[in-house]
């Protein structure tokens, strides 16, 4: 496994975000983790990049710092759940966040080479421009702009174009989808795929379920803080309970 | 005239910048307010006068000497106390005035209330722009001018400064490039630190050391911090340009105008409050939850 959360459970205070989660995820997949709005998908990722722990630390002693994790979580070979995150960054695990979140003031190629911050190597660093340029040609046309006023979609690309750059193992992506339109989800989403195809790990959170389930090769429900089902997105689609549950979809399934 | 008011125009915007540059890197950076800051300039004075004075070494020893204490007390004083407090704003505020006041008593207890002063590095004089100008005056100015475009540098062309851009930006995703930002921000308290100590130790030979000499510099750079935005370079520069020719013109063209020039930056600081809060480029840092 590349990574792997054991019975996880995140509290921010009272409020449970994270109830007894696991989740696998071997190398070459492309794993899916869908659910409704506030069921945790957010707060999972960032957990795993060691933001939670990283929050908790920088408000201790604050009520907004009452944080508890418990749990593990192991990342190729080794636990990763009491380390910064930059350090897990280092590991090769990086996220691509949920709103894209550039640095706004930075230009695009700057940051790129935030993204590249832990590649020291000249070459490679040319070399992984080069590729994410190739992905992403309007990246290149927007090499010098300011990043805070490219369109949505050209941050987007942005962000994972930037996480790239990190030379990750373990690609995590947070809602890619949010705000574009059905074009340009599409072709990002035919971007993810070639990325996954190349051979890269991707842990993909997604709202729209069906082009999440185009991707994946397996897939969780997370709802309600939990973990509801498991599955390649075949067996999910043809589990009535969970297409009504969980998926909003009425009826059998017609595939 | 028009050339006095430009020379000493430049001069004080470019002490003013140093400042104000270090003080807002380290809000934007290490995200606190750092009343202590204009402290360290004065305590760097006090090194130099020490190590010129007492101590009979060349001024460049006091400078480096200057230099490399000030940051080593600006980054102990981070970790040890202010860090812990880092969430706590409120509890910073009152913590970096108690140690500017702190500084303040030990220099008196010290050195006394004696105003000193430290000789100067060049003799002579030289002509610009129709006005007498000290080499030592062309030299200061040189100096400061240099150490921001050093700075610039390092910001815009080094890895470091991609971090310190990056990381006040948008901590969490500085942290998750592999940006450790509690390094990163004590780096960026050292180098606030060392420029504000390049600032006092440059500027000592002109002025008037005493232990109060952190006070007024501090009410400039924060009504700069105002009108420059929080946490912009940019505006910090610019905005150490306006409050210094702003200054030097009341000085120059209002009687007894010397006697209120602190209150005009402050009066500055206030009108910017009520009409733009957010200065000439506020900067929002990406929401954190
Ligand atoms: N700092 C916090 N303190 C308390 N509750 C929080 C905090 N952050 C998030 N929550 C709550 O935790 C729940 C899960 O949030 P999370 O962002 O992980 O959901 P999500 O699955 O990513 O939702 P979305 O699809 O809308 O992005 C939500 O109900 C949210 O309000
Ligand atoms: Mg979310």
């Amino acid at each position: 496994m590349l990574l792997a959360v054991k019975n996880l459970t995140v509290c921010y205070d009272t409020a449970m975000l994270l109830n007894d989660v696991s989740l696998n995820v071997a190398t070459g997949e492309l794993v899916g983790v869908v659910g409704p709005n506030g069921a945790g998908k957010t707060t999972l990722l960032r957990t795993i990049a060691g933001l939670v722990r990283w929050e908790r630390e920088c408000k201790r002693g604050t009520k907004a710092g009452n944080i508890t994790i418990d749990g593990e979580i192991h990342f190729d070979g080794q636990r990763i759940d009491k380390l910064p995150p930059d350090e897990i960054a280092r590991r090769g695990l990086v996220l691509c966040p949920e709103r894209r979140r550039p640095f706004r003031e930075l230009s695009v190629l700057d940051n790129l080479r935030a993204g590249a911050y832990l590649v020291k190597d000249h070459r490679v660093f040319q070399q992984s421009l080069e590729s994410v340029y190739t992905m992403f040609p309007i990246l290149k046309a927007r090499a010098g702009q300011v990043s805070g006023t490219l369109s949505g979609g050209e941050q987007q690309m942005l962000a994972i174009a930037r996480a790239l750059m990190t030379q990750p193992k373990l690609l995590c992506i947070d809602e890619p989808s949010t705000g574009l339109s059905p074009k340009i989800r599409a072709e990002l989403f035919a971007k993810i795929r070639e990325i996954a195809k190349s051979g890269l790990t991707v842990l993909l959170v997604e709202q729209d379920v069906s082009l999440a389930f185009s991707l994946s090769t397996r897939n969780y429900i997370l709802s309600h803080s939990k973990v509801m089902a498991e599955g390649t997105s075949d067996e999910l689609m043809k589990d009535e309970k969970v297409r009504q549950s969980y998926l909003g979809l009425a009826g059998p399934a017609s595939a | 005239m028009l050339g006095n008011l430009l020379v000493s125009t430049l001069m004080s915007a470019s002490v003013y910048a140093m400042l104000a540059v270090g003080f807002s890197l380290t809000f934007g950076v290490a995200r606190i307010i750092n009343l202590a800051h204009t402290a360290f300039y004065m305590v760097a004075s006090y090194i130099i006068f020490t190590a010129t004075m007492k101590m009979g070494l060349p001024l460049y020893v006091g400078v480096v000497a200057a230099v490399s204490l000030v940051v080593l007390l600006a980054m102990v004083t981070y970790k040890v106390l202010v860090d812990p407090m880092r969430e706590h704003e409120t509890t910073v505020l009152i913590l970096t005035i108690g140690v500017a006041l702190v500084l303040q008593e030990l220099m008196f207890l010290w050195f006394g209330g004696y105003f000193r002063s430290v000789p100067t590095a060049v003799e002579g004089f030289t002509t610009l722009l129709g006005v007498r100008v000290s080499y030592q005056y062309v030299l200061t100015i040189c100096v400061l001018i240099v150490t921001l475009a050093l700075v610039w540098l390092l910001l815009m062309k080094t890895r470091l400064g991609l971090a310190i851009r990056a990381t006040a930006q948008d901590r969490e995703i500085a942290n998750v490039m592999g940006m450790s930002d509690s390094r990163t921000a004590t780096i960026t308290v050292g180098i606030a630190a060392a420029l504000a100590a390049i600032a006092g130790a440059i500027v000592a030979p002109l002025f008037i050391i005493e232990p109060r000499i952190w006070l007024s510099p501090l009410t400039v750079v924060l009504a700069i911090s105002v009108l420059g935005g929080l946490g912009s370079l940019k505006g910090s520069i610019l905005g150490a340009v306006i409050i210094a020719l702003s200054e030097n013109l009341v000085v120059f063209l209002v009687p007894q105008g010397a006697f209120f020039k602190g209150a005009f930056s402050l009066l500055i600081m206030i009108v910017v409050l009520l009409i733009r809060p957010e200065g000439l480029y506020g900067v929002a840092f990406e929401e954190e939850r």
